[in-house]
């Protein structure tokens, strides 16, 4: 899942580039298959829930988080702020990210979700700080509707304001 | 059906030499040609040319496949059957729900109680239509911001207020779930899109479009499932996938006729569920046409 | 010749001292567990090819004659029986809290989901009263059952059997057909007792319909759960197993250790082991009735996970559990037949006001105005 999502974004260029030549036929070039084939080896099995070790993406446009998705080292979750240690829409995460640890909000998951709730094709973090403001000024992906209200309760119940997440979206789905 | 049509079907049907078992198909013969090649054959059967027998169009199967109940023996019960088409006509009263189809665009307007306005819009393609009765659902799928998003409504959820059909369209297979694994352009659509008006005579449309596949990972192993719509998937599969798929092959299980069997509603119970629901149906249906007109003449003055 | 006789009388003279050993003899005293005095043999065993076609349709003009023409009662093959009918002269008693009142006997005929006036989705079960009619009251004094069930003060309580679904009488035994005799209604295909106060006592011959129970109340649901067979841990307990490979051989699906050694070198009581699944009676207690329909006589209750097959017998209890029982009177003994139309009105179906009726426009929220 999280290797899909790697390729995903390391070929987003050419992918830009190459949709407006042509569709159908001899769509990459053998050289580039040759990358593509060395990156798809990887040995953990896929995990449809985010656990420790999960990899996500930054969907905001913190500095750190940039510069760790251009790099093409997306951050892993080391930790899951709930009982289950299994992380579901809006829970908080630590995330491993460029050598720091930082926490983030999952803002969209790849798993099926309950109904009218947007799955995602990818899993998507936005980056905090301790007190809940997030450490971009924008996001750049549509986040679903229902983290507002996920959202407000878990500022009620631990006293950080997760809510600032909510007033940098730019589109709710 | 003029030459060309003809030579599309067969070609067509030469190709398909797999054919997965459609749930809520029919006849033996309907379950080897796919539910639009039926229509095709028998275009506007509304009028009832036919005679008294056939005053229930023929294609209802497919507009309103959720009629028809789970062909599972042990959780069928006619009175339960009977509460729920009269349940779902209740709610077809209170809002329009259109004939659409796996590859149409939708857009569906819902009351949410998490969004700002209390009511949130998704505009999509409709991959994937399974369950019947009020458990009917569906999953549309759009990408939104280079964000793939794919949302599941069911057909007659009360918060759903308004199912607008943009471009009513099929595909060349059952379900589009290898658009998760296309390139994004396949599932993108304008979350502006203005319906397109189609002929209501005119017979729905096939899109014969074949969709570039990403580089592997996949989701599924879609190689073995012989779909019609995707163009490359030999490109990336290796010698040993391909054998593979080939030893997955079920080719027998279209002379399966017990598989059939269980799989499907036989046709005498079709008629005589369709007879229960049609004239209502039916006049939803002009009801439908009349706003339509209604709708037609008003939108231009409010255009410009 | 006198000693021949001496020796005679000698054989014959009784010894006191003689104790003949009877094995268990206790048995003999032990109180019999006689079953109630319903549970007869039902089937008839069918002998039809001496039967000609002629006698079949003499048989079905008979029962025609005697209990009246098959027809559809609320979606349910039955008979027209009410030419049969007893009316008695019945005193209504009012309700109150620690009266026990009469249940039904239902068949669960599938599920599919309602929706709540916020938009929820719940999911629900229908279940269908069959034909139901009352066959015998027989109050606390006569009751004494052998096996006693469990209900503190049983003395107290009456029992009403209570007869479920008319069957053709030609395919039962005669000792069957003849506890309906006094009752006023046909052979029924199932029965159940219901212990209930002697206030809530039924006249038998009264039909029981689905308004006995109010949309809103809290029922027990009792039924006897899908048979599975003898099945493996894996699948009546949820193991895990062992793996797949890795050198393990033999044991893919089975529950490995089943004890410790030492003192407690012995298998202890209630582990979890391989035996037979299903088949059993469980009561899912405390569910909400949803919705009623009075034309067909279904109720929509709680949950998908009630107790039997689709198509398979319940039975519905007022719930004990005791913040759900009711709070103001139900309809006391039962709802009568005459009383269903000023309950529904025009249309049938009586929704508990929580539920979203499918008639209804479609769920908004209002926007808060802060």
């Amino acid at each position: 899942m999280s290797r899909l999502l790697l390729t995903n974004l390391k070929t987003c260029p050419t992918t830009h580039l190459l949709s407006t030549i042509s569709t159908n036929t001899s769509y990459f070039t053998p050289g580039l298959n040759h990358v593509e084939r060395r990156q798809e080896i990887h040995l953990t099995s896929t995990c449809s829930e985010i656990r420790k070790l999960a990899r996500l993406r930054v969907v905001d446009n913190s500095e750190i988080g940039k510069r760790a998705m251009a790099e093409g080292k997306p951050p892993r979750c080391i930790h899951v702020y709930n009982k289950r240690s299994v992380g579901y829409i809006g829970d908080k995460v630590l995330v491993a990210i460029k050598g720091q640890m930082k926490k983030g909000i999952l803002v969209g998951l790849k798993q099926n979700q309950k109904l009218k709730i947007p799955k995602f094709d990818s899993n998507n973090i936005v980056l905090i700080d301790d007190n809940g403001s997030p450490l971009g000024t924008r996001i750049h992906v549509p986040i679903p509707t229902v983290l507002r209200t996920i959202l407000k309760e878990k500022t009620q119940a631990k006293g950080a304001d997760y809510t600032k997440v909510l007033a940098i979206a730019s589109r709710f789905v | 059906m003029n030459i060309t049509n003809r030579v599309f079907t067969t070609s067509w049907r030469k190709g398909n030499s797999f054919i997965r078992i459609v749930t809520f198909s029919t006849k033996p013969q309907a379950n080897e040609l796919p539910p639009f090649i039926q229509k095709q054959s028998q275009p506007n059967s509304t009028g009832s040319i036919e005679g008294r027998k056939s005053v229930i169009p023929q294609n209802y199967r497919f507009i309103y496949p959720e009629f028809l109940p789970d062909p599972k023996v042990e959780w069928r019960n006619p009175v339960r059957e009977k509460l729920e088409r009269m349940d779902m006509l209740d709610r077809r009263t209170k809002i329009d729900i259109p004939e659409f189809y796996v590859g149409s665009i939708l857009a569906v307007t819902s009351s949410d109680p998490h969004a700002a306005g209390k009511i949130s819009r998704f505009v999509g393609i409709c991959i994937h239509r399974d369950r019947c009765g009020l458990r009917a659902r569906f999953i549309l799928r759009n990408v939104i911001d280079h964000q793939g998003i794919e949302v599941r409504y069911e057909l007659y959820d009360p918060t759903i207020h308004k199912i607008e059909v943009l471009r009513l369209e099929k595909r060349l297979d059952d379900h589009l779930l290898y658009l998760r694994d296309a390139l994004p352009e396949y599932s993108t659509v304008d979350i502006n899109m203005e319906p397109e008006n189609l002929d209501d005579s005119a017979e729905v449309p096939i899109n014969d479009i074949k969709v570039v596949l990403r580089p592997r990972p996949w989701l599924e192993r879609w190689e073995r499932q012989n779909l019609q719509g995707v163009a490359n998937v030999d490109q990336y599969i290796t010698d040993k996938q391909r054998r593979q798929a080939l030893a997955h092959e079920k080719p027998w299980e279209k002379y399966d006729m017990m598989k059939q069997y269980r799989s499907s509603i036989p046709e005498e119970e079709q008629k005589e569920i369709f007879a229960e629901v049609h004239s209502q149906l039916h006049s939803l249906e002009l009801q439908r046409k009349r706003n339509k007109r209604k709708r037609s003449f008003v939108k231009p003055t409010k255009l410009a | 010749m006198l000693r021949t006789l001496i020796i005679d009388l000698n054989k014959l003279r009784l010894n006191p001292v003689v104790v003949t050993q009877v094995r268990e003899k206790g048995h003999l005293t032990r109180p019999r567990l006689r079953n109630p005095y319903w549970f007869v043999r039902k089937e008839r065993l069918a002998r039809d090819t001496t039967v000609t076609t002629e006698n079949k349709a003499f048989v079905k003009e008979i029962i025609k004659d005697k209990y009246g023409p098959p027809a559809i009662i609320k979606g349910i093959p039955s008979y027209d029986q009410s030419a049969l009918i007893k009316t008695e002269q019945y005193e209504r008693q009012p309700w109150h809290e620690k009266a026990r009142r009469c249940g039904l006997i239902a068949r669960k005929i599938g599920q599919y989901p309602l929706w709540l006036k916020n938009g929820e989705r719940i999911r629900t079960t229908l279940l269908q009263v069959v034909d139901n009619h009352v066959i015998r009251y027989i109050p606390p004094h006569e009751y004494k059952p052998a096996q006693k069930p469990n209900v503190a003060n049983l003395n107290k309580y009456g029992c009403l059997l209570v007869g479920a679904e008319s069957v053709d009488p030609s395919t039962l035994t005669k000792e069957y057909c003849g506890l309906f005799r006094d009752s006023g209604v046909m052979p029924k295909r199932n029965l159940a007792r219901f212990i209930i106060s002697p206030e809530a006592a039924i006249p038998a011959g009264t039909p029981l319909n689905v308004a006995h129970f109010r949309a809103g109340d809290f029922v027990d649901v009792r039924g006897k759960t899908v048979d599975h067979g003898f099945q493996g841990v894996v699948k009546r307990h949820g193991f895990k197993g062992m793996p797949a490979s890795h050198g393990v051989t033999k044991t893919h699906r089975r529950p490995g250790n089943i004890g410790g050694g030492g003192e407690k070198g012995r298998v202890w009581p209630g582990t979890k082991m391989p035996g037979h699944m299903g088949n059993r009676w469980r009561i899912a207690k405390g569910l909400r009735i949803w919705r009623i329909n009075t034309k067909y006589n279904v109720m929509w209750v709680q949950g998908s996970a009630i107790p039997g097959s689709t198509n398979g017998l319940v039975y519905i209890y007022d719930t004990i559990l005791p913040l759900r029982k009711h709070k103001t009177a139900p309809p006391f003994p039962t709802t009568f037949e005459e009383e269903l139309e000023a309950l529904t009105g025009p249309s049938d179906d009586i929704w508990y006001e929580d539920v979203h009726s499918f008639k209804d426009d479609t769920i908004t929220f209002q926007p808060e105005t802060n």
